[in-house]
């Protein structure tokens, strides 16, 4: 359970978010919409802590993010995967490389390891390429790459920013549909996203915010 | 696998998982040094040469220090007795001293003993002959207790000049006492050396560091995001940090070997002609593992450095 209480973001005179309320559910899916400059990634941010609200609080499970201490703001963040539009690949390692970061940061022995990588590269449609460099793989390919990576460690919540946002509409409407799976088997999941005429086709909640307040939430 | 089950076998405990993370770290640092021989031997020199100059020179100082002291126990005062003194004085005089406990031994040089060992060494025999009389007087040869502080050497040839029916005791001591302020002053100046380019290799490597952190940024702000510790971010380039410092310690022990090896020989050629024993004969295992480990401490902390201040300006940013 995600929960966004009152909580606003002023940068100088700037205000990204305004008193902002939302909640979602555990299980659930949700997309986050809005303008360039409406506050998506700036919501993001704030429940990923990488930036802390100057309003408000953020409960995750019930648990005020505010109170969370530096030292566990890494433990914290392993509870999300985290999609980015721009993939973000490490080029100078392999694709099971890549997949298996998050297990080696959670301690995972290299046999479990390996065995949850390829489970998850399969699920994306991508054990072929486990030894290959993400150099050589199309953007399709990388996301999905990227997808596998943040689910590998089976966390609570999915995060993506973008992730379609690089992607021609058939190849988008596939990564829709792995994190509708994902979301099948009980991950909350939290899409920013501005391909409105994708996302009004799925059956999931929409939340759009506009100059930071939030616009309304719907269901399609 | 997307059950939502976990099995609790399936992780390892902390202590196994860090000691995992540990030897990936590790293992993909040290590739990462191979797949850059160039640089990597240039940073190896740099940090060998910072090490093995003040090094060599810690060494030299080491071991003709040893010899000093070698030097200082075979001092010995002239205790030249009055002209008019008599055995009986001589005796004595000797008995007396010999109780001091800083005095090692006590030697009696009869004054006609004197006169021929004087002629002797002199050649002038004949001419010492045609003298009427010995003018020589009796001498007590005193070995004190070495090594002795400057001062209480001093009060002790005082003492003996006191005693009476003592004339006058000779103690050329001033060439040691001189000797031992070119090694102090040699010493420091060497420390001096050392810190300073200690210093400047730990500048060459937090630079060289600091460019490494900064071409794998991307790295960095991804693992930090998908939740990698700062102590996690951190390993791979501390280990980098050992092995610059370490392999420029190996090959600073390598450099200082073949430097004792090259000077050993007319060094040791030197001491031999004042009967003293070859002072450089290799350095033990104190220099290597000296330099070893101060390299890689030097790596390491450089790399701490480095990485400390990136992240927390990552962090800032």
């Amino acid at each position: 359970m995600i929960e966004f209480d009152r909580v606003s973001r002023r940068y100088g005179d700037l205000d990204a978010l305004r008193n902002l309320n939302l909640s979602l559910a555990r299980g659930e899916m949700a997309f986050l919409t809005g303008h360039s400059g409406a506050g998506k990634s700036t919501l993001l941010r704030l429940l990923l802590l990488l930036d802390r609200p100057t309003g408000g609080e953020i409960r995750v499970n019930g648990e005020r993010t505010a109170s969370i201490p530096a030292r566990s703001v890494p433990s914290y963040r392993r509870r999300f995967g985290v999609v980015f539009q721009e993939h973000r690949l490490l080029f100078d390692r392999s694709v099971h490389d890549n997949v298996a970061l998050p297990l080696v940061m959670a301690g995972f022995s290299p046999r479990d390891s390996a065995r949850r990588v390829r489970a998850a590269l399969d699920k994306v449609g991508l054990l072929g390429s486990e030894g290959a460099n993400p150099a050589i793989l199309s953007g399709g390919e990388r996301q999905r790459v990227g997808i596998a990576r943040a689910v590998v460690a089976r966390p609570e919540f999915l995060i993506a920013d973008e992730p379609t946002g690089n992607l021609d509409p058939q190849l988008s409407a596939e990564i829709m549909g792995l994190f509708e799976a994902f979301n099948q088997v009980g991950v909350t999941v939290l899409v920013a996203t501005h391909d409105l005429p994708l996302i009004s086709r799925m059956r999931h909640r929409i939340i759009t915010l506009n100059a930071g307040f939030l616009a309304g939430t719907a269901m399609t | 696998m997307f059950s939502g089950r976990e099995s609790a076998t399936e992780r390892w405990g902390p202590f196994a998982a860090w000691r995992a993370q540990h030897r990936i770290a590790a293992a993909s640092s040290w590739h990462r040094l191979l797949s850059r021989p160039g640089s990597t031997c240039l940073i190896w020199l740099v940090v060998a040469i910072s090490l093995a100059l003040p090094g060599a020179l810690l060494l030299t100082l080491d071991s003709v220090h040893r010899v000093t002291t070698d030097f200082d126990r075979g001092v010995q005062l002239s205790v030249m007795l009055e002209t008019d003194a008599t055995l009986a004085d001589v005796e004595t005089i000797q008995s007396a001293i010999t109780a001091w406990p800083e005095i090692d031994r006590v030697a009696f040089l009869h004054r006609d003993a004197a006169l021929s060992q004087f002629a002797e060494q002199t050649g002038l025999s004949s001419v010492l002959l045609s003298l009427n009389r010995n003018t020589l007087p009796h001498t007590l040869l005193v070995a004190p207790v070495m090594p002795m502080p400057q001062q209480t050497f001093s009060g002790l040839v005082a003492k003996l000049a006191d005693l009476s029916g003592v004339g006058r005791v000779v103690a050329n001591t001033r060439w040691m006492a001189r000797l031992e302020q070119v090694l102090q002053a040699g010493w420091r100046w060497a420390w001096a050396l050392g810190i300073a380019m200690v210093c400047g290799a730990i500048l060459v490597l937090v630079n060289t560091l600091y460019l490494d952190v900064d071409a794998r940024k991307e790295e960095i702000r991804v693992v930090s995001l998908i939740g990698g510790s700062p102590a996690f971010v951190r390993r791979p380039f501390l280990y980098s940090g050992l092995y610059f410092g370490a392999g420029g310690g190996v090959l600073a022990t390598i450099g200082l070997w073949a430097f004792t090896a090259w000077v050993a020989g007319p060094v040791n050629a030197l001491f031999l002609l004042y009967d003293q024993a070859s002072p450089l004969s290799g350095s033990g295992a104190t220099y290597p593992i000296a330099m070893v480990s101060l390299g890689a401490t030097v790596g390491w902390l450089a790399a701490l450095f480095a990485t400390q201040r990136y992240i927390t300006r990552l962090n800032d940013n």
